[in-house]
């Protein structure tokens, strides 16, 4: 029975679509989260009798054949780039992309990551890390004396140190864009690697054609909808319990046969 | 001679495809663009002596439901769906094949491509590249592909005399089979929407119940054939 095998294949894709939306609603408080997609394609066919061969002399040939589907499979589990919703914190380090672009950061390995999760902070030496503690790249270092730090638009980092009347421009943050962004790779922790997939990264200044803008004092959110998720939940579970069903009446079927003597 | 064992075996055997159409229409309940099939029978009578015909059952061929499966809404700028006929052309290493399984993505090279990396083709057969760092991509209704406002290309929608014959060979992709493609406006480009797959998951599962139900049937047929013979041989032996 081809039909136990072909419900199997049903069952292990809608686990994965359950396991993909399961980690979205994981993930709906996680700041700068792009919600994935599961997308699914037909397996091969079986051509019992092909589509176009001739059916007699006179040429006549079969409408459509027999094609037996044997199944489905996972095609991609894509990431959905759109933007999510910009909510104010007024901490002055947390950073928000409006637009496109990640920021490009230095991993411990010594390659470069990207996020778009813009909750910085300081190290003990002054320079912008992120949460992570991982230094944001270009290196962008507050004096210990600075009062205030404003970073506009354009990325650029403005310190105001007491006893100055100018602020004092310490660096520009840069952006990094890619051909590609769904192709990163993701590897935790709100980074992303650059793939062969992605294509090569670009670094602008914030606000450059193409780039988004910063904003100070602002966190992106997931841009997770739990209604969307939830409904997708309730059709991948419905899929799973048919596939369950098919493979219950193949084997009442194979029960028939097996009791015909 | 034993024709009704032998009409109770062509009913389980088409049955038995019958239930792995269904099964693989399950399967699919949720691959986007995905066109529910069942099968077709038809009764075939043969002759099996004078005057005396026995009709059985054969299968003759898949009936692909063309039916638009419903648009969901995804909000993905590249996911895109057709409203009407027709089909994207994609370019694989076999030559032109095609899809309604629109998600797509971009490459290294900034071209539209499937998520098994074939090109989707544009009109007059090239792919589609957008600009790098283009902030935006709009799909407008006829196909047409435009970034920041700049039009890039249009995306061709292609429909064949008869789609049903079609061959499926896998991966959401259908080849041609020598039918020419023919290029139409009618249908229209949506962008932001999949197309879902059209299979009726109740529907498939009454028709399921009514198969695995027919073919107990078709085998108590086969079972109780087998005890009149055996009855009859019985009766015969008593007799001698």
């Amino acid at each position: 029975m081809r039909s136990l095998s072909i419900a199997a294949t049903g069952m292990l894709a809608q686990q994965l679509n359950v396991e993909v939306i399961s980690n979205n609603i994981a993930n709906i408080n996680t700041t700068g989260y792009k919600r994935q997609r599961a997308e699914f394609h037909d397996l091969l066919y079986q051509d019992l009798l092909r589509p176009g061969t001739t059916s007699s002399d006179t040429g006549t040939v079969v409408p459509s054949g027999i094609q037996i589907g044997l199944g489905v499979k996972p095609a991609a589990t894509y990431r959905i780039t759109e933007q999510g919703n910009l909510v104010i914190t007024d901490n002055n380090l947390d950073l928000a992309i409006n637009g496109k672009g990640y920021f490009s950061v230095e991993l411990p390995s010594g390659e470069t990551g990207y996020t778009r999760s813009g909750a910085l902070g300081r190290s003990p030496e002054g320079d912008l890390v992120t949460a992570n503690g991982y230094l944001v790249q270009p290196g962008i270092t507050i004096p210990d004396d600075a009062i205030s730090v404003t970073i506009n638009a354009q990325g650029d980092v403005l310190v105001a140190i007491d006893g100055q009347l100018t602020s004092s421009n310490v660096g520009q943050i840069q952006l990094a864009n890619f051909p590609n962004e769904a192709g990163l790779q993701a590897i935790g922790g709100n980074l992303f690697l650059e793939t062969p997939g992605s294509g090569t990264s670009t670094l602008a200044a914030p606000g450059s054609p193409g780039f988004g803008t910063i904003q100070q004092g602002a966190l992106e959110t997931s841009n997770v909808n739990v209604v969307a998720e939830i409904t997708n939940l309730i059709t991948a579970q419905r899929a799973y319990e048919m596939n369950s069903r098919v493979i219950q009446a193949s084997d009442e079927m194979m029960q028939a046969a097996a009791q015909l003597r | 001679m034993e024709n009704s064992l032998i009409v109770a075996l062509t009913r389980q055997s088409v049955l038995a495809r019958q239930m792995d159409a269904i099964s693989n229409n399950l399967a699919n309940l949720n691959t986007s663009g995905f066109k529910s099939e069942s099968m077709i029978f038809k009764e075939q009578v043969e002759s099996t002596g004078k005057n005396q015909v026995v009709s059985l059952v054969h299968d003759v061929a898949y009936f692909r439901d063309m039916t638009e499966g419903p648009l969901t809404n995804t909000n993905n700028p590249l996911d895109l769906a057709i409203r009407g006929d027709g089909y994207f052309a994609v370019e694989t290493d076999e030559g032109q094949r095609y899809t309604r399984h629109g998600v797509f993505q971009l490459n290294s090279q900034s071209q539209l491509i499937t998520s098994q990396g074939h090109p989707l083709l544009g009109a007059g057969g090239a792919p589609i590249t957008v600009p790098p760092n283009a902030n935006s991509i709009i799909v407008a209704r006829d196909g047409t592909v435009s970034a920041d406002a700049l039009e890039i290309g249009r995306i061709e929608v292609f429909t064949f005399e008869n789609p049903a014959a079609l061959s499926k060979i896998g991966n959401s992709l259908y080849e041609a089979k020598g039918q020419e493609p023919q290029a139409t406006r009618e249908s229209d480009v949506v962008q932001g929407m999949v197309e879902a797959s059209n299979v009726n998951g109740i529907a498939e599962m009454t028709r399921m119940i009514e198969t695995v139900r027919s073919y107990q049937s078709a085998g108590k047929l086969a079972d109780q054939e087998h005890r009149r013979i055996l009855e009859a041989i019985d009766a015969l032996v008593a007799d001698a």
